[in-house]
């Protein structure tokens, strides 16, 4: 085993001095950390890697998986152990905290032939701190509204569509309450930033700090947590293990409630576990318009990888056209490029006339996600603490100061 | 024992309410687990129905098949049941030598080392799970079986609760021996171990459970589904594209069996009489 | 000597203290030295290893401000003093940890013991009454949360049932001041079966004869079961609270199972503490402080524990 290592070390030393002298021809092996769940998921990713070393023979790419939450919660002792793999996988919201382990690309982008213009410009401004790129991304979206079409039909009420109002949200969501369903499930931190964006109310300061105790911000919570206490048009939601906006997901597929905000990612899965016709529509326009947020997610180098240039022609091919179609064609991602977004359409909303022009209408008005380093903790916050407000134990206002002054300890 | 004892009515009463109030609050106790079972028996959008389903529109067997599919759950099954019962196998050996040892020899600073062993049950496991996973590091150990069965298997708590038991073994049974010239090995295992045998089934059994629920340490040393346990697979019900809820509880009702037959096997000495003493008695 | 001869003597009940050595027994020290080292060594080199050595480098990191990304530079004391004086949560942490740990003691003791007598004064089922209460120990934390968490969810069967009923009950874990109720009730369903067992062996081998001895004296049930069964099992007992006390004081995996320490921070306790300023934040050095009060605080009292045992258990011989 050592003589092995010995050997391999050895190799490795006498293919650096091969290497600085222009000759390359060892294959390298590159790690990659990645969320996925079932088979399937595992298996789309395995089929990702193996693009990489079919245009790359002397490349392969070891796949290394986690459930997505727990993904989250494995990152820092990999980086505090220097085990960050070459290639991570990075989500716009959770990547400012671990931006800093980040290889800036920009260097490497802009000596290769890639057309960086060909991916979405909001998705890749979220994946980049300080004006460095430390992502290429593969999937992205607005955040838009999905509803339960066969229930709007029974209710005899007109469906959501691009350029629909508060008021007619309202009427929705208070027939659908009548009916013993609820009108939507008031998921945080997301759908609320999605939902105060489109009163107008910001959530940072001129500086890009968290600053959720302006009047904007608390006014657009108050009237958020309304939907629970006092409109009733939403159900309750528990702090809980299970992050809200996974336990709206599983109300909204159970037809116990009409609307529910979340990303194109999900479109595949509503459509298989609902028992009713999902649509999709962007989210109501408020006072300050009908604004979405953009997230999504990327591949990005670790600032300790040993094989970066290596790593670096991964990713291209990774989010490159080829695994884009892929992607969007197994209905796994909204792609990046949006040259192949009309694939996601075919697969994942197929069926869905009203799809196309309801994620360009949300597209348009959509603007990227900008969140602080601390994100992860606003984020775990807003889940533990919004329930304070909803249940009526504690003020809207209250519980915005409590998560401000917590996140800035 | 037996209910001949049924002579006065009153008696009759008591004994009836005795039985029958058990199997009340057995089934009470059972409810979580029907819960589990129904739910794991529904299709995926059924879950959170409202007003509830008690049962499902449908029984969807072939959610016990599916998962099996959905996820490598079959290796799963295998990473847990290894690692589990390589702890235990481990901590039985560890713990009866180093209880035999606590209990009968005679050695300075054993008091000391005792509150030492004794000190270790008290870490909480998040405080060493870093520096732990750095060492594991070094070692080159991760995402391998060892680094899930050797650093759990030098928990403490069998040595407490066998040593505590070996005490009570009467010493006249191995002074006999000693001055026969057996070695102190031979008496463990020939008079100590025979005479512990519901202490080391209850023993495999804490310890084995105890292993298949783990959950942090799996987590953090794993890279995915080739070393991943049963605890952690659980988990990747929960994806980011939404929750396989149905699925989830059928994993969890699956989860259930080896622990089950484990206790199945062993029932005549688990459930039969041992007194587990303080293993803090004699400071 | 017959080993057969050996196994069939009774198990004796006696729990003897430390035997001191005697003269006579002190030529053997030499021997029994050499032995015990070697009995020992598996054990206290894995403990040293993989226990004290990961536990001394966090005490070490306790006194840095690492955060994984950065540099780690040395700040002395100023995370324990950031504890006290300047997390606004810390102190709610603490009550909560106590809170929780004293409750689920206390109710978990009661609970097993009851159901261990309970059970043991049945004259059928024995055996599957005990196997019952002990099947939660057999699933994954994850799982168990699920179940409950869809049992008590806002709308779940547990609100419709008492909506039904027209029981005066809120919804347990959307109120702040039932949710740490709803994680005990949880924690009891799924481990009180540990020390139900434990309870149960031990009063299964108390004598009959001692039994039988005070019933012809004319003793009740009831005294009987305090004047002999209780401190026959007392060893026992104290055993199983001390290990309650320790891993109640450490909860962490229900808590981030069920409740994720809300709403609020109506059931964060250290554990979770820990891990969300470890694993959420990245304040490794901060979350290895909070560790370390923790520690402190289980060693404290399991000291504490350690000295009043003499007033209640017996280990009589």
């Amino acid at each position: 085993m050592s003589i092995m290592r010995a050997l391999r070390a050895g190799a490795a030393a006498t293919l650096l001095t091969l290497a600085s002298q222009g000759a390359h021809a060892e294959s390298v092996k590159l790690t990659w950390y990645m969320w996925a769940s079932s088979d399937v998921e595992v298996a789309a990713w395995k089929h990702v890697a193996g693009m990489v070393t079919a245009k790359y023979p002397d490349i392969t790419v070891e796949l290394q998986t986690s459930a997505f939450l727990e993904y989250w919660t494995k990152m820092p002792a990999l980086a505090a152990g220097g085990k960050l793999p070459d290639i991570v996988s990075l989500q716009s919201l959770r990547f400012p905290g671990v931006a800093p382990l980040m290889e800036p690309l920009d260097g490497r982008i802009a000596d290769s032939k890639l057309h960086i213009t060909s991916f979405d410009p909001s998705i890749l401004k979220a994946l980049s701190r300080q004006g460095k790129q430390l992502a290429l991304p593969y999937d992205f979206g607005p955040l838009v509204l999905y509803y339960n079409q066969d229930a709007f039909q029974k209710a005899g009420v007109m469906l959501p569509k691009p350029g629909w109002t508060e008021a007619e949200f309202n009427f929705a969501a208070k027939t659908f309450s009548k009916e013993g369903m609820f009108g939507i499930v008031p998921s945080v931190p997301d759908a609320f930033m999605v939902f105060a964006r489109s009163r107008g109310a910001r959530y940072l300061d001129d500086k890009g700090q968290l600053d959720l105790v302006n009047p904007g911000i608390k006014a657009a919570f108050a009237a958020y947590v309304e939907l629970v206490t006092v409109d009733k048009v939403s159900p309750l939601l528990p702090a809980s293990g299970t992050l809200s906006s996974t336990i709206a997901n599983g109300r909204f597929t159970s037809g116990g409630v009409a609307m529910y905000v979340d990303g194109p990612w999900q479109l595949i899965n509503l459509k298989k576990k609902a028992t009713f016709t999902v649509g999709i529509a962007p989210v109501p326009t408020r006072s300050g318009g009908s604004v979405s947020v953009t997230a999504g997610s990327g591949f990005g180098i670790a600032g300790t990888s040993k094989h970066k240039d290596e790593a670096f022609k991964a990713i291209t091919i990774m989010t490159g056209p080829e695994a884009e179609q892929y992607l969007a064609e197994n209905g796994r991602a909204f792609p990046a490029r949006s040259a192949f977004q009309t694939f996601w359409f075919q697969t994942a909303a197929q069926g869905m006339t009203d799809a196309p022009a309801a994620m360009a209408a949300a597209l348009k008005t959509a603007e990227p996600y900008v969140t602080t380093p601390n994100w992860a903790t606003v984020g775990a916050l807003f889940e533990q603490y919004a329930p304070l407000a909803f249940s009526g134990s504690e003020t809207p206002e209250k519980v915005l100061e409590t998560i401000q002054k917590l996140a800035s300890q | 024992m037996t209910a001949r004892k049924r002579q006065s009515p009153a008696e009759a009463a008591l004994w009836s309410l005795r039985h029958g109030g058990m199997v009340a609050v057995t089934a009470l106790f059972l409810f979580p687990f029907f819960w589990m079972l129904s739910n794991a028996l529904r299709p995926d959008g059924e879950v959170f129905t409202i007003p509830p389903r008690l049962f499902p529109s449908r029984m969807q067997w072939h959610n016990f098949l599916d998962v099996w599919v959905y996820l490598p759950f079959g290796q799963f099954f295998f990473n847990s049941f290894f690692v589990a019962a390589s702890v235990t196998v481990i901590v039985l050996v560890v713990s009866s030598l180093a209880a035999y040892a606590f209990a009968r020899l005679r050695f300075r600073f054993k008091a000391s080392l005792f509150l030492v062993y004794l000190g270790t049950l008290m870490v909480p496991q998040a405080v060493i799970v870093i520096p732990l996973f750095l060492m594991m590091g070094t070692f080159g150990w991760i995402d391998t079986y060892q680094a899930l069965i050797i650093p759990a298997a030098f928990s403490s708590f069998g040595t407490f609760l066998l040593r505590q038991h070996f005490m009570s073994i009467p010493k006249e049974l191995e002074e006999a021996a000693l001055i026969d010239g057996a070695t102190h090995l031979r008496i463990l295992l020939v008079i100590f171990l025979p005479l512990s045998k519901q202490v080391i089934a209850l023993l495999a059994l804490f310890t084995f459970t105890g292993q298949w629920n783990s959950f942090l340490w799996p987590l953090i040393v794993t890279n995915g589904p080739d070393h991943a346990t049963l605890a952690l697979g659980l988990t990747l019900f929960q994806g980011q594209q939404g929750t396989e809820w149905n699925y989830m509880m059928t994993g969890a009702a699956i989860s259930m069996l080896p622990g089950l037959l484990l206790t199945i096997l062993m029932h005549r000495y688990i459930f039969k009489g041992i007194a587990v003493g303080s293993g803090f008695g004699g400071r | 000597m017959s080993v057969r001869a050996v196994t069939a003597l009774p198990v004796r009940l006696e729990q003897g203290p430390c035997p001191k050595p005697t003269g006579r027994q002190s030529s053997r020290l030499r021997p029994d030295l050499q032995t015990a080292m070697l009995f020992l060594l598996p054990s206290t080199l894995g403990l040293l290893v993989f226990l004290i050595v990961p536990l001394l480098a966090s005490f070490a990191l306790s006194f840095t401000n690492w955060q994984v990304i950065g540099d780690l530079s040395f700040v002395g004391v100023a995370n324990y003093i950031r504890l006290i004086t300047a997390d606004p949560v810390f102190w709610q942490v603490m009550r909560v940890t106590f809170l929780y740990s004293f409750e689920y003691l206390v109710l978990n003791i009661t609970l097993s013991l009851t159901m261990a007598v309970w059970i043991s004064s049945l004259s059928w089922g024995k055996q599957v009454f005990r196997l019952v209460f002990f099947l939660p120990t057999f699933t994954p934390v994850v799982g168990i949360a699920i179940v409950w968490l869809l049992m008590l969810t806002p709308g779940g069967v547990v609100d419709w049932t008492v909506a039904t009923l027209h029981l005066p009950l809120p919804n347990l874990i959307t109120t702040p001041n039932y949710a740490l109720q709803a994680l005990v009730v949880v924690a009891l369903w799924s481990h009180f079966g540990y020390n139900m067992l434990l309870f149960g062996a031990a009063l299964e081998a108390v004598p009959e004869s001692y039994l039988e001895a005070a019933k012809i004296d004319g003793a009740s049930a009831w005294q009987r079961f305090w004047k002999i069964k209780l401190p026959l099992i007392s060893p026992s007992l104290f055993f199983g609270s001390v290990l309650t006390a320790i891993t109640s004081l450490q909860a962490f995996d229900q808590v981030y199972a069920l409740t994720h320490g809300g709403p609020g921070s109506a059931t964060t306790t250290l554990g979770y503490a820990i891990y969300s300023q470890g694993f959420v934040s990245y304040h490794l050095g901060y979350a290895s402080a909070i560790a370390w009060v923790l520690f402190a605080i289980i060693m404290m009292l399991t000291g504490l524990q350690l000295r009043l045992q003499r007033r209640w258990v017996h280990y009589d011989s």
